[in-house]
């Protein structure tokens, strides 16, 4: 299934979907920028890039949902002008979002010719014509789907097969996959490859978008890269290597994005010994020294935020012990751990960080309020020129520092936010998704920070599900699975399938 | 977005004005006053005054404690059942024990002990504060009358007692010069002191107030006893005002409090507000109560014209966030 038949660049047929010239502006943002794409029948090109590069916004023009500001869309040479998503799958294009949009409540076959229910003379559904249709794309496609099956009962990965049968029932010219991996079984992603396979063979043209670089390997034909809004290149994909898909993704190279200083270990800061959550965490020990950073690994609910919250005193435990520098955490309150020199950088800026209305000085002096208190009134001037010095050290970008934190870019309301805590002088702090939701440059300035933090001895729990960003910043990594430590390993001497495969079991 | 819209604000100057909590606050007040005025004499006169001074009292120091409560995102609907309970307590006490300063501390502290327990209610039993205190408010209700079935007269005739409402200190109403004292310690704590930014990161987010290292629910305690305490205060006045314990006062006094605090801009999800505001809030309440009483209208109004420019203030207050927000 590796070996893959590259279309023929000499192929002068008419391309299934050619995209010229594709623009599309947001409010103070240009989304996309000129980009152009083409993709022919029974081929798979990928479509990658990092958060905010415009992938979505690209598929959304596609099905209909966006409207171009300018440039091209058009299926089988014939341009297009999309005025509903409806008019999208008329055309030929059928779009399985990573949220899958089925009625639960209906039968599988029920749910494949919702837009269109076949009529019997006297005016009601044809049930049994549908049946026959449904069993008919089953059998060209090689889906072992019951048609009167309840979707709700189906698996993610057979609601993804449904998806695909409403594709095929609608004579799809061109299947877009937006990210169809991110919640499969490894069994389920082999499945779906086989399927992808199915379907090019079918001749129809298929769009993969995904983050996960292993996955484009195997899958794709060629593939696009997207920066911020921008098109960087097309080519085979068997022209790329990692090292080059990330280069262009990020617009430089990983050994730029996580500089790493000299970090000198110290002694022993965090003992974490058989911790127990009600409904997580499970026997979680582990320590961590002064200028160490701890990574924490795991896929969706593997308990990476339970324990960092656990740790530092937001969510009750129901067993283990908690240390630092000695200390226990006792009373597990936040107040207790704020005073041990412990804090986290919440992995949810909107709902657990930021004073949206707030401006950027109440914001950033929330932890360390104290530092600016005499008799328990705040010294406003000084509060101020502590709050400018962290804006000039971190380079926040702002107008003034009276502005609402809302008007800020994501990545500069973390910088914010973490400043909170370095104002405040932490001796570890925990870190959940630190550079979620914000652009290229910012994150590299935010690697920059934790690698800097870490080597004036502080020591960092990092919990994250990116893999670069782990291997990347850790000195050591710890790998969780439903609540549990599956594994640890020392940076230097481990490999991502090592990793991948601790985390799933 | 936000350029164009800072550019509307320099070239529009009115807009600004409008679009600025206090300043849309202060010309309403500036507009009510020459309107009101133009149709009646009395309205500028000096009594007159004296008495929108004396309404207005009441109210802004309940107002002060409940600005800070609704800042830390919660609500008390008791504070007009407390009102009228704590206004028995004061004068019950005086007749017990002939001192005007026990009477007065028996208010207060029956007061602030109704705020404990609403804070109590809301912060460790966890009962949404607006449910809680409305059954408080029932409690309260039904209990004054276990206490007093009719209103507790002055028995001793203490002459200085009526003389808190009705005296004046350097020219200003007693009362009026209680408020502004409070009003004043209450701008102090929300602009100078720690425990003002608490109360508003509280409201604004409580789980990033957590994660700093603060207790919300301490700083929610605090600020309802605020409010109790600030109630059993009003209620000394409320007594010397009319020297006597009057179990069916402050009808509907929960809900002029709550919409002169909105009225001032303090947002209901806590979070923002500001004690001026409450301060222009107030007054433009009781100068439309007064300005109904001279204009000679019915006075169903008192309580019509409130819900109006409640509704119209939270909705002016959509559309001016509106622009910034989502």
């Amino acid at each position: 299934m590796t070996e893959l038949n590259i279309a023929d660049p000499t192929n002068t047929s008419v391309p299934v979907l050619s995209v010229s010239g594709l623009t599309k502006k947001f409010p103070g943002v240009l989304a996309l920028d000129d980009v152009s794409i083409e993709v022919r029948s029974g081929e798979v090109l990928a479509i990658i890039g990092e958060n905010g590069a415009g992938k979505s916004t690209l598929i959304k023009m596609l099905a209909g949902v966006y409207k171009p500001d300018g440039g091209t869309i058009a299926i089988n040479g014939e341009v297009q002008n999309y005025a509903s998503p409806a008019d999208a799958l008329k055309a030929g294009t059928k779009v399985v979002f990573q949220e899958i949009a089925l009625i639960p409540e209906f039968t599988v076959a029920e749910n494949i010719f919702l837009e269109s229910h076949l009529i019997t003379r006297i005016g009601t559904i044809d049930w049994p014509e549908i049946r026959r249709r449904a069993r008919d794309i089953f059998e060209r496609a090689g889906f072992a789907l019951d048609p009167d099956a309840k979707v709700g009962d189906l698996s993610i990965s057979q609601q993804q097969l449904v998806e695909i049968s409403r594709a095929l029932a609608h004579d799809a010219k061109l299947v877009i996959m937006d990210e169809p991996t991110s919640s499969l079984t490894p069994l389920e992603v082999r499945h779906l490859f086989e399927v992808i396979e199915r379907l090019k063979s079918l001749g129809i043209a298929i769009i993969y978008v995904s983050h996960k670089l292993e996955e484009i390997f195997e899958i794709s034909d060629r593939c696009t890269i997207l920066r911020d809004g921008k098109w960087i290149s097309t080519q085979p994909t068997s022209s790329h290597t990692n090292d080059s898909l990330i280069k262009d993704m990020v617009g430089r190279s990983i050994d730029d994005l996580f500089p790493r200083s000299e970090r000198k270990f110290g002694d022993t800061v965090v003992q974490v010994d058989g911790l127990y959550t009600h409904n997580r965490l499970d026997n979680i020990s582990f320590n961590v020294r002064a200028g160490e950073v701890l990574g924490f690994f795991g896929l969706m609910g593997a308990g990476r935020t339970e324990l960092a919250k656990a740790i530092v005193g937001y969510d009750p435990i129901s067993a283990g012990s908690i240390k630092i520098n000695g200390n226990l955490l006792s009373p597990h309150s936040t107040i207790k751990s704020k005073s041990l020199g412990l804090g986290l950088l919440s992995e949810d800026r909107k709902e657990e960080g930021l004073m949206m209305d707030a401006n950027v000085t109440r914001n950033m002096t929330l932890s360390a309020l104290q530092k600016f208190t005499r008799g328990g009134f705040v010294n406003a001037a000084a509060e101020t020129k502590t709050a400018q010095s962290f804006v000039d050290r971190f380079r926040i970008k702002l107008a003034k520092l009276g502005q609402p934190i809302r008007t800020l870019s994501g990545g500069n309301q973390q910088k914010v936010l973490l400043s909170r805590w370095l104002m405040y002088g932490l001796e570890v702090i925990v870190l959940d998704e630190p550079t979620r939701g914000i652009d290229v440059g910012a994150k590299t300035e935010i690697f920059a920070l934790i690698d800097e933090l870490a080597s004036q001895g502080l020591a960092v729990i990092l919990m994250t599900s990116e893999m670069p960003e782990l291997l990347g910043l850790s000195d050591r990594i710890c790998v969780l699975a439903e609540g549990k430590i599956t594994a640890t390993f020392e940076t230097s001497n481990v490999t991502q399938e090592e990793i991948l495969d601790a985390a799933i079991q | 977005m936000p350029a164009t819209e800072s550019i509307k604000q320099i070239t529009n100057p009115i807009k600004k004005i409008l679009t600025s909590e206090v300043g849309f606050l202060v010309l309403s007040l500036l507009a009510l006053i020459i309107g009101i005025s133009s149709f009646s004499e009395q309205f500028l006169s000096a009594p007159n005054a004296v008495a929108i001074l004396h309404q207005s009292s009441l109210v802004l120091i309940v107002a002060i404690g409940m600005t800070v409560l609704l800042i830390s995102g919660e609500v008390d609907i008791s504070v007009g059942a407390n009102l009228a309970f704590s206004s028995c307590v004061v004068m019950a006490v005086i007749n017990q024990t002939d001192s005007i300063a026990l009477g007065a501390l028996a208010g207060i502290a029956f007061g602030t002990s109704v705020g404990f327990i609403n804070a109590f209610v809301t912060t460790v039993l966890k009962v949404n504060s607006l449910i809680g205190t409305i059954a408080m408010m029932m409690m309260l209700k039904g209990g004054v009358f276990l206490f007093t079935r009719e209103a507790i007269q002055n028995h001793h005739q203490l002459p200085l007692f009526p003389k808190i409402a009705t005296g004046f200190v350097l020219g200003i109403p007693v009362p009026a010069l209680i408020a502004s004292i409070v009003a004043i310690i209450g701008w102090v704590i929300m602009t100078r002191t720690k425990a003002g930014r608490l109360f508003l990161a509280t409201g604004a987010n409580q789980k990033a107030t957590r994660l700093s290292g603060y207790s919300p629910e301490r700083v929610k305690f605090a600020a309802f006893l605020l409010t109790g305490a600030l109630t059993g205060l009003a209620a000394v006045i409320l007594a010397s005002l009319i020297n006597a314990g009057q179990p069916t006062a402050g009808g509907g006094f929960e809900l002029i409090v709550i919409a002169a605090v909105l009225l001032g801009g303090t947002s209901l999800m806590g979070g923002r507000g500001t004690i001026l505001g409450t301060i222009f809030g107030v007054l433009i309440l009781k100068i439309v109560d007064n300005g109904i009483i001279l204009l000679r209208l019915n006075q169903d109004y008192q309580i019509i014209f409130p819900g109006i420019v409640l509704i119209l203030a939270l909705y002016m207050d959509q559309k001016r966030r509106g622009t910034t927000n989502d």
